[in-house]
């Protein structure tokens, strides 16, 4: 009945990670025999001490931790060196693993010629969360460090239109990614309904659309739906609702 | 009279050689202006220029996207989306979840290919603990992606022509898409919310006739496509608010991060099946089409295309389909059978430890990714060795194909800003998170 | 009444129209008003106001669509064509709220969205009708977290909720005939306007009462053994589980 399969099912359940049957548990392997990535060779030459470590995860993920300090410098030189050509930048996010430890920031690099994966990782301390945007280097990054900045609080030097994109503009609980932030926000939910229905027209547009109206002499229009009296409906059509 | 240029997207080129030098780029990057952006205005516009403001509210945004447009008469001048209407917070959540219990939030996240998001995370989880699935549940969950991308394409088609002014269109592809919402059901039970992988496996094998059910869909689906494209392809209406209308060129499309049909429309041969293949894509037979023009006509052929990809790749794999068990066979991460935990005492608590405590990833991360309908989808996992995720990000295709909206419409008709919108295959569920 | 073969016509119609009249049901064509035409009978019928209003309303509903997420599709698969909505007399989805007079809010609704449901709401004209589509308008659903309305019925009043995730077509259809059936049961002429009292800027409820509907229950992380039994604080690791 006690099959002795199982029991050892449970003990390996309580030392938690889930290996291959039979593999010890191993510390990870010393610097010198990662599998090689040719840009991180050319990297250590061009930047010496700027850049920190390099990791190895999930058998062929590629990460290079990197200072705070000349990260634009250093991204720019792996899209524009003619032996690397990260001409894609597919990702831009944050880590934040609590307890005040250094946030990570993350940018996610493919090299479409010579099909190469890179992530970059910069170390954050939770005082001086400040970086160099990459905008002008991959406007992918626009949205992303934006929702970075929304998300974590992680400012971009250098980005030209750095305000919130998911919350709105007002938004005063702080950035909810960072794991002091409780699931629910930091207001009760009657604040929180209440903030919202006061939401004025003003607080819908970014700096730029205000400005502009004010000199066009335009109040901004409303952002809620058909403010214009009974109009001509988009489409008489049935089914076309918003996906 | 519209021109009708007569235009074929460059078929079957898996590799095209005419756009060699890896890959298909010529490596030219865009170096935007500095200053480009806000703060200095045109000192004479007073009166001439006008601020509207559509959505978050309105059919034609598919979802609640707001775009802000300055407009010059007809023309739009400046064009500032808003997002996070629909911000749900799912990366949030997932924190608080355990590894599975987060295959429910995935497919609410794309509710149009909701299996794509249900396979790619389970994936990501798989390969950050490690965990290689048997050779059943690859080719099952090649079944369901590719099944899916025919699904998304499906809708994609039928509101972009609604958009444009083409209401039958709508009515066949939905048609269809029952035909997929059954094959969903009778899988996993629901139409949309699928829910199907678990960590190192799936829900439960497929039940029985499902398999000719699908064969009979594959079969009589691509008559439909045959329809369709007698409907749109050489249609005058069609191809005049088509063709020329929301170009991006390669580079740039590169450079703002496209992906999936936008940016092969764009004349780059990037496709994740092909560039980092998962599940022996490489072993199967199919073509990645590409366009030239990168414009709103050239999504719409590679898109179709695609779908008859698709067909092959479902063939393919239908006749490949291994038998075995779905699930990997390790405690760990699996449920022990149903009929064992309720006879064994052993077994009944390893079921409860595995539900009540979740399974527990090792110390990790992985950024994996799959070509998803809309694009190269990844989900990021970090693991510090607990039951639940220290993060887990998604890296939406459409959050970042729809930040390269105002690039393609500024300085086109007010008109076309509802075709371009349309043309990139956005989904706000994903955009907003 | 049963319907019995060998009965004549007219005693069968005869009893349905003394049914119908009963219930205050649809008007009915008897033979006495069928006269205009047929017997040189004056051509006017006698009923009540009410169900004559209420008729001609409950079967020429206006839906406007609010859309936002998975819902939407089911509710876009609802009119399109295999279950075709246009059946109940409602083939004209009115994309204008003005021009609308049932509200159906498929899909989650996020703080930010929340101002543009109420001014739609308010947009449109009186008599309406609202219809909460699916888990999350109804309350929260899974995402009991800081950006979402926990429940529309915090922002607007609602008729009829449809349960479920999403919430099948026929399941959306059997709303729209409870809506139908309560206007059936309305009295226009005694109450024709509804009092709504929304105040500007204010939720539906009063501070206490929304905090308490909306506390956490049933799907919400306070239940999650695994989380601790512990409500949104921040995560507890790495040892996350009850003793
Ligand atoms: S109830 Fe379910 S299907 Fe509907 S919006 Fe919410 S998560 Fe999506």
């Amino acid at each position: 009945m006690t099959d002795p399969n199982f029991k050892k099912g449970l003990d390996a359940l309580d030392q938690g990670p889930a290996r291959a049957a039979g593999e010890t548990v191993e510390s990870p392997p010393p610097a010198g025999d990662l599998p090689p990535h040719p840009t991180v060779d050319a990297l250590r030459d061009t930047f010496g001490e700027a850049i920190l470590r390099h990791e190895v995860v999930s058998g062929d993920e590629h990460i290079v931790y990197i200072g705070p300090e000349r990260n634009l410098e250093i991204l720019r030189w792996l899209r524009d060196n003619p032996g690397e050509r990260y001409d894609m930048l597919r990702d831009v996010t944050a880590i934040d693993y609590g307890n005040g430890a250094f946030l990570q920031l993350v940018y996610e690099l493919w090299s479409i010629p010579n099909r190469r994966q890179l992530r970059i990782k910069i170390e954050l301390p939770l005082d001086r969360l400040e970086v160099d945007s990459v905008y002008y280097v991959w406007r992918a990054s626009d949205w992303l460090e934006r929702e970075t900045f929304d998300m974590f609080g992680i400012v971009f030097r250098g980005h030209p239109d750095l305000r919130r994109i998911l919350m709105p503009y007002n938004y005063a609980e702080g950035h909810p990614l960072r794991k002091d932030f409780p699931l629910r926000g930091r207001f009760t939910r009657a604040e929180q309904t209440r903030r919202s229905l006061s939401l004025k027209t003003e607080d819908h547009y970014s700096p730029y659309e205000v400005e502009l109206a004010k000199r066009l002499g335009q109040p901004l229009p409303s952002v809620m739906a058909d403010d214009g009296g009974p109009g001509v409906p988009e489409s008489g059509m049935p089914g076309i609702g918003a996906q | 009279m519209a021109q009708t240029k007569k235009r074929t997207v460059v078929y079957n080129v898996t590799r095209n050689p005419q756009l060699a030098d890896g890959g298909g780029l010529v490596h030219a990057p865009i170096v935007p202006v500095e200053g480009e952006v806000a703060s200095d205005f045109d000192e004479d516009i007073h009166g001439t220029h006008m601020l509207i403001n559509i959505g978050p509210q309105h059919p034609a945004t598919h979802g609640v996207l707001r775009l802000v447009l300055e407009l010059d008469g007809e023309t739009v001048i400046k064009c500032i989306p808003h997002i996070g209407y629909l911000h749900s917070s799912f990366e949030k959540l997932g924190e608080y979840r355990t590894w599975n219990q987060i295959v429910p939030l995935t497919d609410r996240m794309d509710y149009l290919a909701p299996l794509i998001y249900n396979c790619a995370y389970a994936m990501a989880v798989e390969k950050m603990m490690g965990i290689e699935v048997t050779e059943r549940c690859k080719v099952l969950r090649v079944i369901l992606m590719e099944m899916d991308r025919i699904f998304s394409h499906l809708l994609w088609l039928g509101t972009t022509a609604i958009d444009l002014g083409a209401f039958t269109v709508f009515l066949y592809t939905f048609q269809e898409r029952e035909r997929v919402y059954n094959l969903h059901e009778a899988y996993t039970g629901a139409r949309i919310t699928t829910s199907a992988t678990r960590i190192g496996g799936m829900m439960a094998d497929l039940p029985a006739g499902w398999i000719e059910q699908l064969n009979h869909f594959v079969k009589t689906f691509p008559r439909t496509l045959d329809e369709v494209e007698t409907l749109l392809t050489n249609n005058a209406i069609w191809v005049g608010r088509t063709q020329d209308v929301g170009v991006i060129s390669g580079q740039d499309a590169v450079n703002f991060g496209l992906t999936g049909a936008n940016l092969r429309a764009s004349g780059v041969d990037y496709d994740v099946r092909k560039d980092r293949p998962y599940y022996d894509y490489e072993t199967y037979d199919f073509d990645v089409p590409v366009g030239e023009h990168g414009d709103i006509y050239d999504r719409y052929l590679c898109r179709m295309e695609e779908m008859r990809q698709s067909v092959r790749l479902l063939q393919q794999a239908i006749a490949r389909l291994p038998g075995g068990p779905v699930n990997v066979d390790d405690p760990r991460v699996i449920l022990p059978p149903k009929t064992a935990a309720m006879n064994d005492m052993e077994s009944m608590i390893h079921h409860f430890k595995v539900v009540m405590e979740g399974v527990r990833a090792p110390v990790g991360e992985s950024w994996f990714s799959v070509e998803s309908s809309k694009g190269e989808l990844a989900m990021y996992v970090v693991s510090d060795g607990g039951s639940k995720p220290v993060r887990w990000r998604v890296r939406g295709p459409s959050f970042i194909n729809i930040a390269a909206l105002p690039h393609m419409i500024e300085g086109s008709l007010l008109s076309d800003v509802i075709a371009v919108n349309a043309s990139l295959d956005i989904v706000l569920g994903e955009i907003d998170r | 009444m049963g319907l019995n073969p060998d009965e004549p016509d007219e005693t069968r119609r005869d009893a349905h129209v003394a049914e119908m009249k009963e219930s205050g049901g649809l008007p009915v064509r008897t033979a006495e008003a069928q006269g205009g035409i047929f017997s040189g009978a004056p051509g006017f019928l006698t009923t009540r106001l009410d169900t004559v209003v209420n008729w001609a309303r409950e079967n020429s509903l206006w839906p406007m669509p609010f859309g936002t997420a998975c819902c939407a599709i089911e509710m876009m698969a609802t009119a399109a064509s295999r279950y075709d909505l246009a059946r109940f007399g409602m083939e004209r989805m009115s994309f204008s709220p003005r021009q609308a007079d049932l509200l159906i809010c498929a899909g989650r609704v996020s703080y930010k969205m929340a101002p543009v449901l109420r001014r739609i709401w308010e947009q449109m004209p009186q008599p309406k009708w609202s219809i909460s589509m699916g888990a999350c308008a109804s309350s929260g659903g899974v995402f009991d977290v800081y950006s979402m309305v926990q429940g529309i019925d915090t922002i607007i009043p609602v008729d009829v909720y449809v349960p479920g995730c999403p919430p099948r077509p026929e399941g959306l259809m059997y709303g729209i005939l409870m809506i139908q059936e309560k206007i059936r049961r309305a009295s226009p002429t005694a109450d024709w306007v509804a009092d709504e009292s929304l105040i500007e800027g204010l939720p539906t409820l009063p501070a206490q009462h929304l905090d308490l509907v909306t506390s956490p229950f049933g799907n919400s992380t306070q239940q999650n053994r695994s989380s601790g039994l512990v409500s949104s604080g921040a995560i507890v690791r790495p040892n996350d589980r009850q003793p």
